[in-house]
């Protein structure tokens, strides 16, 4: 995905936030909103239950049924056009956000279906975080705004003093408070990209969402900045549910709690879900012969 | 949907290196009928052959292992390759280890002079021990190269008459009379067949290897330590 296209579907969606605020469906939103100290917390489960997508005629991915689960890393590992970003995207309604796109079955957030009628997608997005391929902060703010974005969008007016709260803890959550507070009013662009990507994932976490998707969140990073984003990833799940796309597969051995090996039979089937199970069980033991053929790099 | 022409020279490399370390029980066979040879016709010089021989079992286990470390080094090998991997640095120590119990045994046999052997039944025991081990050898390297688990787990049923044999040995020695020089042969003999009985031993773990290729789950086919009869 070009750092432009990743870009445009966030401030889209920052957009209509600010629109929708009033229609927020109080059982989407989240018990402490942003103000409330997540230390440890018992994050929420996304369940799918036969879920196909598709965009227009064109079936991407079928059948699939799993759980991410709570305070874990899930990855999504499978080769290029297997629908596991489709997957991924569905996951916070932002599938939808592609024209002609579309969702059958079921996908619930704590038991709570998140298509159902009435729903406001926009809490959905809330709650279910997304940070992108390319590290994609607003180009213009300062740093500090880049964090506090979110906030205003979701919660409106925020006193100065604690959005100073916000921003540090947020920063600080993403490891990268230290680099930055000395020049937290300077653009975001200026940043490294390890840098961007972590400033995305404090301005993900600072509208403290339960779950975060990252969409190969490290492909743009070099070694150590890509370490440095998996070591966050092991600190982030004790508050929030974890689920990543990832083509590197040292990154889902190393990174991930549970592996789910999507697959799809040829070009134009649809993509589905192989094996899901724990990361250690994949990588050293898996019972499909497709998934042992991908892990192992054999795969066409 | 295997693509052929993927990780080609991996694989290769993989194949050669069990082929090597495979290999390496047939050196420990060759070593063992040669010990068998010079514990049954006292012969010093072939049993010195054996010692010196012994660096090229040696010299496999370092060249293999080294690769192999490479390999992980450098290809990231995961599930049944991890698995592989993991086994043959197991199945290489193993083959390093029954080189070595052939040394103890050659390195004793000058020990115990250049008479023939005291007692005929000892030495006939302890050559059927060492045939019946060179058989268990032959089919911990079968059972590996098929991935075959019911044929590894049958080593230990072939190791028990090893083990039996071991026992008849010990018993025998006790028995021997009262001749000093004869006592000490049959001690170095009871030695000997500690040495052979320890090689079918390592035969039997390869074979719990070849279950964890297979499965992904190491399990002792027994546990010395509770053992369940």
């Amino acid at each position: 995905m070009p750092a432009t296209g990743a870009a445009e579907p966030e401030t889209e969606m920052a957009r209509a936030e600010t629109q929708s605020q009033s229609q927020l469906p109080p059982t989407a939103v989240g018990d402490g909103g942003p103000r409330a100290v997540a230390a440890g917390r018992r994050a929420k489960t996304i369940e799918t239950r036969d879920v196909n997508l598709f965009y227009g005629d064109f079936h991407a991915v079928a059948d699939v049924t799993m759980t991410v689960e709570p305070n874990k890393v899930t990855a999504l590992i499978g080769s290029s056009g297997c629908g596991k970003t489709t997957f991924l995207r569905s996951l916070n309604r932002m599938h939808e956000l592609t024209a002609g796109a579309r969702v059958e079955g079921e996908i619930t957030l704590d038991g709570q279906d998140v298509y159902a009628r009435g729903v406001d997608p926009v809490a959905v997005r809330r709650l279910v975080g997304m940070v992108f391929q390319q590290p994609n902060p607003f180009p213009t703010m300062s740093i500090y705004d880049n964090v506090a974005a979110g906030l205003d969008l979701n919660v409106g007016r925020v006193k100065k003093a604690e959005k100073d709260e916000v921003v540090e803890r947020s920063l600080r959550g993403a490891h990268l408070w230290e680099e930055v507070k000395d020049r937290l009013d300077r653009p975001g662009s200026g940043l490294s990209g390890g840098q961007q990507q972590r400033l995305c994932i404090a301005r993900a976490i600072a509208v403290e969402p339960e779950v975060l998707l990252m969409d190969e969140p490290c492909s743009a990073l070099d070694p150590v900045a890509t370490l440095a984003i998996e070591d966050l990833i092991g600190e982030l799940k004790s508050k929030y549910t974890i689920a990543i796309v990832t083509h590197n597969m040292q990154q889902a051995s190393r990174a991930s709690d549970i592996t789910a090996f999507f697959n799809l039979e040829e070009t134009g089937k649809p993509g589905r879900l192989i094996e899901i199970g724990p990361t250690e069980k994949i990588f050293t033991s898996p019972s499909q012969q497709a998934t042992e053929d991908y892990v192992s790099g054999r795969f066409g | 949907m295997v693509a052929t022409g993927v990780r080609v020279e991996y694989q290769e490399e993989l194949d050669r290196l069990e082929e090597s370390s495979l290999g390496g029980l047939d050196l420990v066979s060759a070593a063992l009928s040669r010990t068998l040879e010079a514990i049954e016709h006292q012969d010093v010089e072939l049993a010195q052959i054996v010692v010196a021989d012994d660096d090229r079992i040696d010299g496999r286990y370092l060249e293999v292992h080294q690769a192999l470390i490479t390999l992980l080094a450098t290809q990231s090998p995961v599930a049944t390759d991890l698995r592989l991997i993991s086994a043959l640095l197991h199945v290489l120590k193993n083959v390093e280890r029954m080189g070595d119990q052939c040394v103890n045994i050659c390195k004793m046999i000058p020990l115990t002079g250049n008479e023939p052997p005291a007692d005929e039944e000892m030495v006939k025991m302890i050559l059927a021990m060492g045939g019946q081990t060179k058989a268990l050898i032959s089919q911990a390297k079968r059972a590996f190269a098929d991935r075959d688990v019911e044929l590894a787990r049958d080593l230990v049923v072939q190791d028990d008459a090893v083990d039996d044999l071991n026992r008849e040995c010990f018993r025998h020695a006790l028995q021997i009379g009262d001749d000093a020089d004869r006592r000490e042969w049959a001690m170095t003999m009871l030695l000997a067949a500690r040495a052979i009985e320890r090689i079918g031993d390592n035969a039997v773990d390869i074979g719990e290897q070849v279950a964890f290729v297979v499965t992904g789950l190491f399990r002792e086919f027994e546990d010395a330590s509770h053992p369940s009869v």
